[in-house]
């Protein structure tokens, strides 16, 4: 198996009408044994940023610290927080300067930009941006989430609606992935609040 | 005396005429091999396409009511998951059962192709043939088809004038007579499982959940098992299969999910 295969993820994220969700597995593995049912993927930057990694887990976790240590620089300079879109091109910056020994990571961005619009994106490996208007995703189950996303996304959805969506194609795609699943974690974020649920899943 | 060895031939057509000097046995049945240059660069790449994985998690072992057999449902393929229903306790006939792990065609065939032979021993001696008889006919044909990538991973397990009865026989040729066994790739979580909770004297609704509880354990940890756990018994009038349980669901029947209180209900964000 690749070493993109080896801890096995699954990330998803959407955009609705003024907001967005963001969601992953809880899976964390070492190639077919499941270590943790917990682990963690999707991390906030600031209260309108979130940003999943997907790949393998350590250089995910190496990723996150330098990015929010380049955030926090950022705020105390600027006085204030981040748009996405600059965001997006600090990672794509930091991805490629590892040019030629990358992160194995995959990483996803979502976030809320001027007037609360929705933005998300995600990348490969070396810094590559896809911006898309409906979805992206990234990961082990990536061909199953696209499909699922794909027949199942429809423009400006409320965020309940938005919520059962992205948790249904999240499960019903870690559902055929051996390296991904155990569970999810779904992050729906609007311009007045964050809400946090874990997904019951099959556990096998 | 001429020995009777038509239990040994197969229904496939015999390479070769049978020669004088190997003492009147046939040659060992086998199919007809390609034409290659290389047979040996060829085997290889046959067995890197075929990819002898044994994903799976199988489990039997006998106890004072018989022998308990039990496996879960997932075919996978590499990464992605191809079926999350297939049979892997296969009937050879009503009293006897045999376990698939590793390539899902060859465990199909080769235990057809043995439950043919053993109702051939039936008809030719007028008895059951023994587990121990089936067993080592097919770890006979395993081993003739040595090094050419067929992997099988097999359990038989039968009740015969001897009681119950239980082998391990894989491709490499390997048969081993044994009380517990577990295959597969989720096996040493099904070991941890098994090993812990096996006491001889059960009875067959203790022994039915212990096994359903080794193979639930299994598809948590093991990423190349899950789908549904099956458990079957076999006892003095043939196998029975007892349940068929969903893991999805044991999982939380086993581990209910308590409601717990909200830690925070609302995040004041700036710039509302």
């Amino acid at each position: 198996m690749s070493i993109f295969e080896y801890n096995g993820s699954a990330l998803v994220a959407m955009v609705g009408k003024n907001c967005f969700a963001i969601a992953s597995d809880r899976r964390l593995g070492v190639q077919l044994q499941t270590i943790a049912t917990d682990f963690q993927r999707i991390s906030k930057i600031h209260d309108r940023l979130f940003l999943g990694l997907s790949g393998l887990a350590t250089d995910a976790q190496t990723l996150y610290q330098r990015l929010l240590f380049r955030h926090k620089l950022y705020q105390l300079r600027e006085e204030r927080d981040m748009k996405p879109e600059t965001f997006a091109n600090l990672v794509s910056a930091l991805l490629y300067e590892k040019r030629f020994g990358p992160y194995f990571c995959q990483p996803v961005i979502a976030g809320l930009g001027d007037e609360d619009k929705p933005f998300i994106c995600t990348m490969d490996s070396i810094g590559a941006k896809e911006l898309a208007k409906d979805f992206v995703v990234a990961g082990t189950a990536s061909e199953s989430l696209y499909g699922a996303c794909e027949s199942m996304f429809k423009e400006d959805m409320e965020p309940e609606e938005l919520f059962e969506t992205v948790s249904q194609a999240l499960l019903s795609s870690v559902d055929r992935d051996c390296l991904s699943g155990w569970g999810g974690h779904v992050y729906v974020v609007t311009p007045t609040e964050v809400k946090e649920r874990i997904l019951k899943g099959r556990m096998d | 005396m001429k020995l009777d060895t038509s239990g040994l031939e197969s229904a496939a057509p015999v390479w070769g005429a049978p020669s004088e000097l190997v003492g009147g046995f046939s040659a060992a049945p086998s199919f007809e091999l390609p034409n290659t240059t290389d047979f040996d660069v060829f085997q290889k790449e046959a067995v890197k396409m075929v990819k002898p994985a044994k994903g799976t998690t199988t489990l039997a072992f006998i106890f004072k009511e018989g022998v308990m057999v039990a496996a879960d449902s997932r075919a996978s393929m590499g990464g992605y998951i191809s079926s999350q229903s297939v049979k892997k306790i296969i009937e050879i006939n009503p009293y006897m059962l045999g376990t698939m792990a590793g390539g899902a065609a060859d465990c199909q065939f080769w235990h057809r192709n043995l439950g043919i032979k053993c109702r051939l021993h039936e008809l030719a001696n007028k008895r059951r043939i023994s587990v121990t008889g089936a067993s080592k006919l097919l770890a006979n044909i395993l081993y003739s088809y040595r090094g050419m990538g067929l992997s099988v991973g097999t359990m038989i397990a039968g009740w015969d004038e001897t009681g119950p009865g239980l082998y391990y026989v894989d491709s490499e040729g390997g048969r081993l007579k044994g009380m517990r066994f577990s295959v597969g790739s989720g096996s040493p979580y099904a070991y941890g499982v098994l090993d812990n909770g096996y006491r001889y004297d059960m009875s067959i609704e203790e022994a039915a959940e212990l096994a359903r509880r080794a193979i639930y354990h299994a598809t948590f940890r093991d990423g190349a098992s899950g789908g549904v756990a099956s458990v079957y018994y076999v006892g003095p009038n043939g196998w029975k299969k007892l349940s068929g349980d969903d893991v999805g669901e044991l999982h939380y029947k086993y581990y209910p999910v308590i409601p717990s209180t909200v830690e925070q209900e609302m995040v004041e964000v700036a710039g509302a």
